[in-house]
């Protein structure tokens, strides 16, 4: 599966949130690690839903976290 | 491997699927050589071996994967295990569906013209119509399985 045009900023936000795990996130937002590892890597784009619960965890705006580059 | 509880699981569904119901169908292929009340007893016997290993090979391992992932267990499925089953299902029923219809035209070909039984011994047997069901279910789950796995890869 290609990568997808929704591009974040996760990772990044992980690290200044207290080097926050991926496992830490996957249970504040309630999925799987291995879901957290896929939208980081820009494998899986999160329903609006989930899109909002991550950028309210970093106490971003969705547009802060969420980038959308056309291909 | 990183791999999440559900894609475990049904890494499990489709070994155990392949394995049984390969012996299974292995199985009634060479049941076309005995004769018909020896080839429908061991028709019966058959289903019910691969039914009876089916659900417990399922549910033991099913319940281990659980007992050693329990905060996965208890979580359930997320939106992305949702959406990969979706999909699955999606590609399953397509083949659960043309499995029918190639049986219905089977039925209806059968019907128009009887002779054709009597000349193939690879139709001599019992039950073949229920078989080539079977088959299409037991395919579609397979198809069901992969696609999903094929996601869940592909989103590594």
């Amino acid at each position: 599966m290609a990568t997808l045009p929704i591009k974040n900023k996760i990772r990044e936000l992980r690290f200044f949130a207290d080097e926050m795990t991926q496992q830490e996130l996957a249970e504040l937002i309630g999925v799987t690690r291995q879901t957290v590892m896929a939208i980081e890597k820009c494998k899986y784009s999160p329903t609006l839903e989930v899109a909002f619960k991550i950028a309210e965890v970093f106490g971003q705006s969705i547009d802060e976290v969420f980038q959308y580059q056309s291909p | 491997m990183n791999m999440s509880f559900r894609e475990k699981s049904i890494w499990i569904s489709l070994v155990s699927t392949l394995l049984i119901f390969g012996d299974y169908f292995l199985n009634i292929i060479s049941l076309s050589s005995l004769p018909a009340d020896a080839a429908k007893a061991a028709t019966l016997g058959l289903s019910l071996r691969a039914l009876f290993l089916i659900i417990i090979v399922e549910i033991v391992c099913q319940a281990m994967l659980a007992a050693s992932n329990r905060k996965a267990a208890e979580l359930g499925a997320d939106e992305r295990d949702k959406l990969f089953e979706y999909k699955g299902n999606n590609f399953g029923y397509t083949v659960l569906v043309i499995g029918v219809f190639i049986t219905l035209g089977r039925i209806v070909f059968l019907e128009i013209n009887p002779e054709i039984i009597e000349q193939s011994t690879l139709l001599n047997i019992p039950l073949l119509t229920a078989h080539i069901l079977l088959f299409s279910f037991i395919f579609s789950e397979v198809v069901r399985f992969s696609a999903q796995l094929y996601y869940y890869r592909s989103s590594h």
